[in-house]
């Protein structure tokens, strides 16, 4: 082999590199929008949190049992998880019949209140984080046709970026509001969960000892007196 | 080390995989450092404890290259046995704020100008000794802090205590430990807890006074919590003048008026006699009991003074004067159901139940701080529950060193590193061990804080230097001694990392290097001392405070005091230092081990850590197998009869509401370090005020409303937050104080404990407007 091919190989591997290395900055950056702004301007919350509910969660990790914090089978994808949803923060589509085979309509608490096991779907069920509201389908609905009545040129926000630690190993910031969405276990832990999003040590009785929200993009600047 | 082609090309390689792998698999934890630091085997691990609260937890920190790149739980040290909170796993970013002082300053026609810092430490010392000429020796003072490094105010003790020989020595542990020390020394007569965090993991009753534990302590809320989750009848009660995070885990919460927690402990020690639960045994061989001042003012005027006498009283004495706390006469004053006093008691009383209270500044920054940790104590004495595994009265500290720096080396007024300057005999110790002339020290004690400040804006003192610590962010009543500190005639000298509202005011700013760019010792709330060593190297011209500090003394003429090499100083202090405590009561244990362990308990007595004071099973200082509260002279727990008084300031018709502060869990103090790190500021970037729905409604307000808060010293305007995490009832306000942009000490007012002299935050009134 030549020198010279030596050198247009160097050449040539350096190019790729830094074409790799700019074209993930910039996919990297619009992946790195602020999901939580976007969200508060979809959602119309104000940008305090919502954050007097915390109760709830407490209360759940009294009654949670170890198997069940620690349960893991599920084959929830997020890719799943966001097409129930218009988008995130949205409310899913109930994606299963109403009614068992007899005829009977399901009552939605009785399975998503405490998830579990669940033979008729054959699956853990994964648990709503505000059980507190009964009337369910107020909220969530069956999809019964794939047709439209006039198309919608409706565009959804990017879904949050997962695993945004500040450091290695660091415990990332809370990517949603959590307006409805204070109890972290019924989502972040058990076998019902999404999988990419249930944590790895569910036992730690307060998540947000750890885990905090984020109100905004912009960093601290002084205005001295 | 030579950097091959191979090596970049491998090393660039890597980085491109990290980047790409960072965006191609978002739901792991790729992004937002520099992907260089992530092969492992690049990160060096070292414990140290943590840079911000009392916990103490131990952390480890990784370092790669010359930078601190990561921090882990220290699963060796068992205050947090691996587990941190948000706080302590983003620590090391304090280290790389952008606007960090790497030079230091001097004010010159008005301007900070930067100047190196041997010229800037002649100024210091030029400037203190004029002052000493001109204004006498109590016309110098320093302020330093509970975050100051054991050696920190070690030397400074020495520098001024011992060789300028003027007790201007305070710290700012005074705004939020001096209650609980003066309620150990009037109970027990030696300071900090008898018990250790191990109490956590064996009580069965938790009751929290005032104390908010799931935001200010939380990785102690967490081994609560870890408790109550694996034993099924494990309780916390939470005592609380407003509803929080913590009181939303408590099994039940109970709310009652600001200031009446007085007459709750009172009312339950009722309880607990009227039921005959008292252990009689224990009390009859163990305890005395003692009557104090009554009517003691609350301090807001100048040069007001104050000393209790302690007239000894019988147990009769004492059930005669908790007639006037029957539950039903308690719940008048507090608003709580004597149902749920009873219930209390009921807990306290039961012979079966082991219980641990739990307080930090809910008793502490209170106008009768030290009664209130009297009352406290009073009931764990009754019962017989304490120094034991879970039977435990237990006071946390708020700052990393509050313990370690201000209570045992002694860094207030009338303190010198053991004992008191009042008494020849510790006169004579330190005078020894400081190798200076016994008449060097003073036996006069000068000003606390809250006086000092106020001596600095009358002009009694003329040069201030502060050290670690935001005191124009933190004094009550602030208007009044930013404007004392600005005042012609007096000089600042400040040593800091980060500009600060007391950095603003300074005339030489001097930058410090900071937790693990420098090595130094921490001591915990539960008597834990802690090492760490120098991580990282030190920014710029940034010294550690120990090294100013010496550099200073060194010019003044001190050199034979402070004869150490940069090499050995902080070693060498520490074996200097430790010949204060060398007895069984408080031996600390040797520097080798303390560099070896994630930190060591004291008494350090035969090579064993001292677990549960006070108690022949474990405490090697009691004479016998049983209880002996050696620390004072009848070796008996003292049982105060202290009543119930009002607040120095309570809501009128002009001024309607109770104004509470306090902390967030993302914010640790002034904010000065913890809004550095983005992922904290991101989370809570600035300060509101909470009020009750129904308040606001009244009020016209909603949710991010203006509302002004007007006391009779001051105002601030600031965002309303309803229904956030902390739910104050009606009637009351909270602000949290980090956020220098509000200003909240300068609604509150510096009225504090006669006793302590501890200002109190919680309580004061103002009026609410829309704005």
């Amino acid at each position: 082999m030549g020198k010279e091919n030596q050198r247009t190989g160097k050449f040539l591997f350096m190019f790729a590199v830094t074409i790799t290395i700019v074209l993930s900055v910039i996919i990297f950056q619009a992946f790195s929008v602020n999901t939580k702004e976007m969200l508060a301007k979809v959602n119309n919350t104000p940008v305090f949190d919502f954050d007097h509910n915390a109760k709830q969660f407490f209360e759940t990790y009294n009654e949670t049992t170890a198997a069940y914090m620690n349960g893991n089978s599920t084959d929830r994808t997020l890719e799943y998880y966001y097409s129930l949803r218009q988008y995130p923060g949205s409310p899913p589509y109930i994606p299963h019949d109403l009614a068992d085979k007899k005829g009977y309509e399901y009552q939605c608490l009785s399975c998503h209140e405490r998830g579990g096991f669940v033979e008729a779907m054959n699956r853990f069920t994964p648990v709503t984080p505000h059980p507190q509201y009964v009337s369910c389908r107020q909220c969530h609905m069956k999809k019964v046709t794939e047709t439209l009545f006039k198309e919608n040129g409706h565009v959804s926000v990017q879904t949050p970026k997962l695993g945004r630690s500040a450091l290695p190993g660091s415990p990332p910031p809370i990517v949603h509001s959590l307006q409805m969405r204070e109890n972290c276990i019924a989502c972040h832990v058990g076998p019902g969960t999404v999988v990419p999003i249930r944590v790895e040590h569910p036992m730690r009785g307060n998540c947000r000892q750890c885990h905090v929200p984020e109100e905004t993009k912009t960093l601290f600047t002084r205005n001295p007196m | 080390m030579t950097f091959t082609r191979r090596d970049f090309i491998k090393n660039m390689a890597l980085k491109s995989a990290a980047v790409a792998a960072a965006t191609m698999f978002p739901g792991i934890s790729f992004s937002g450092w520099n992907p260089a630091d992530l092969s492992a085997d690049s990160i060096v691990w070292s414990k140290t404890p943590c840079r911000f609260c009392g916990t103490g937890c131990g952390l480890l920190v990784g370092v790669s290259g010359e930078k601190a790149v990561a921090v882990k739980g220290d699963p060796n040290s068992s205050v947090n046995k691996g587990l941190c909170c948000v706080k302590g796993y983003h620590s090391i970013q304090i280290l790389y704020g952008k606007d960090r002082f790497v030079t230091a300053y001097v004010r010159k026609d008005g301007n900070l100008v930067p100047t190196p810092i041997q010229e800037a430490l002649d100024l210091v010392a030029a400037r203190m000794k004029s002052s000493i000429e001109k204004n006498g020796k109590n016309s110098v003072a320093i302020y330093g802090s509970g975050q100051w490094s054991i050696p920190d105010g070690y030397t400074a003790s020495k520098f001024f205590k011992g060789c300028i020989g003027t007790n201007n020595v305070e710290a700012n542990a005074r705004l939020c430990m001096a209650s609980a020390v003066t309620g150990c020394l009037t109970t027990f007569g030696l300071d900090e807890p008898m018990g250790c965090y191990e109490d956590i993991d064996n009580a069965d009753v938790f009751v929290t006074w005032g104390n908010n534990m799931a935001e200010m302590h939380p990785v102690l809320f967490s081994r609560m919590l870890a408790n109550k989750k694996s034993k099924t009848h494990v309780q916390i009660i939470d005592l609380t003048t407003r509803f929080t995070r913590s009181s939303q885990a408590a099994d039940k919460s109970i709310l009652f008026n600001p200031q009446s927690d007085l007459a709750i402990a009172n009312a339950i020690c009722y309880e607990i006699i009227k039921n005959n639960e008292v252990n009689q045994e224990f009390i009859s061989s163990h305890v005395s009991f003692h009557k104090g001042k009554t009517n003691i003012g609350y301090g807001t005027e100048d040069h007001f003074a104050f000393s209790d006498t302690a007239e000894s009283v019988d147990f009769e004495a004492y059930k005669t004067f908790l007639k006037d706390y029957t539950p039903e006469a308690a719940e008048k004053i507090s608003g709580v159901p004597a149902a749920d006093i009873k219930y209390l008691a009921s807990l306290y009383g039961d012979p079966d139940k082991k219980v641990t209270s739990f307080w930090t500044m809910g008793m502490n920054q209170h106008t009768r701080g030290t009664w209130i940790n009297n009352l406290v104590y009073n009931i764990h004495l009754l019962t017989g529950k304490i120094c034991e595994p879970g039977n435990s009265p237990f006071s946390l500290t708020g700052q990393p060193s509050a313990c370690g720096t201000v209570r045992e080396v002694g860094t207030m007024t009338h303190k010198l590193p053991h004992g008191v300057v009042t008494e020849e005999a510790d006169r004579k110790m330190a005078a020894k061990i400081w190798d200076v002339p016994e008449s060097n020290i003073d036996p006069k004690p000068t000003y606390h804080t809250v006086e000092m400040f106020r001596a600095l804006d009358r002009g009694e003192i003329t040069f201030m230097w502060i050290q670690v610590t935001n005191p124009m962010v933190t004094m009550p009543n602030l208007r009044r001694y930013r404007d004392g500190a600005k005042k012609e005639g007096r000089f600042i000298v400040v040593s800091e990392i980060y500009p600060t509202p007391t950095s603003d005011v300074a005339d030489v700013i001097l930058p410090s290097a900071l937790w693990v760019e420098r090595e130094g010792f921490f001591g915990n709330s539960e008597r834990r001392t802690q090492h760490n060593a120098q991580l990282v190297p030190k920014p710029g011209e940034a010294m550690c405070n120990t090294w100013q500090l010496i550099q200073v003394a060194r010019r003044m003429g001190f050199e034979k005091q402070f004869p150490w090499t940069q090499e050995t100083y902080i070693e060498d202090i520490w074996n200097e230092y430790i010949r204060f405590h060398d007895s069984p009561k408080h031996r600390m244990a040797p520097y080798k081990l303390l560099k070896e362990r994630s930190g060591v308990q004291w008494p350090f007595v035969d090579g064993k850590e001292t677990r549960w004071r006070y108690n022949g099973k474990y405490d090697p200082a009691c004479g016998s197998n049983t209880f002996d509260f050696y620390g004072k002279p009848d070796h008996r727990a003292w049982i105060w009869l202290r009543p119930y008084e009002p607040a120095a300031e309570s809501p009128d018709k002009e001024y309607p509401f109770w104004l509470n502060t306090g902390r967030v869990l993302e914010h640790w103090h002034t904010g000065s370090m913890t809004r550095r790190i983005p992922i904290l500021h991101k989370a809570v970037p600035e300060s509101y005020v909470e009020i009750h729905p129904e308040d606001a409604k009244l009020l016209g307000v909603v949710n991010e409303s203006k509302v002004n808060i007007i006391s009779k010293r001051g105002s601030v305007v600031m965002k309303a937050c309803i229904n956030g995490r902390g739910n104050p009832p009606r009637g009351m306000v909270f602000v949290p104080f980090f956020d220098e942009n509000y200003l909240i000490n300068e609604v509150t007012l510096d009225a504090f404990c006669p006793i302590s002299k501890q200002p109190d935050y919680k309580k004061c009134a103002v009026r609410l407007e829309k704005a």
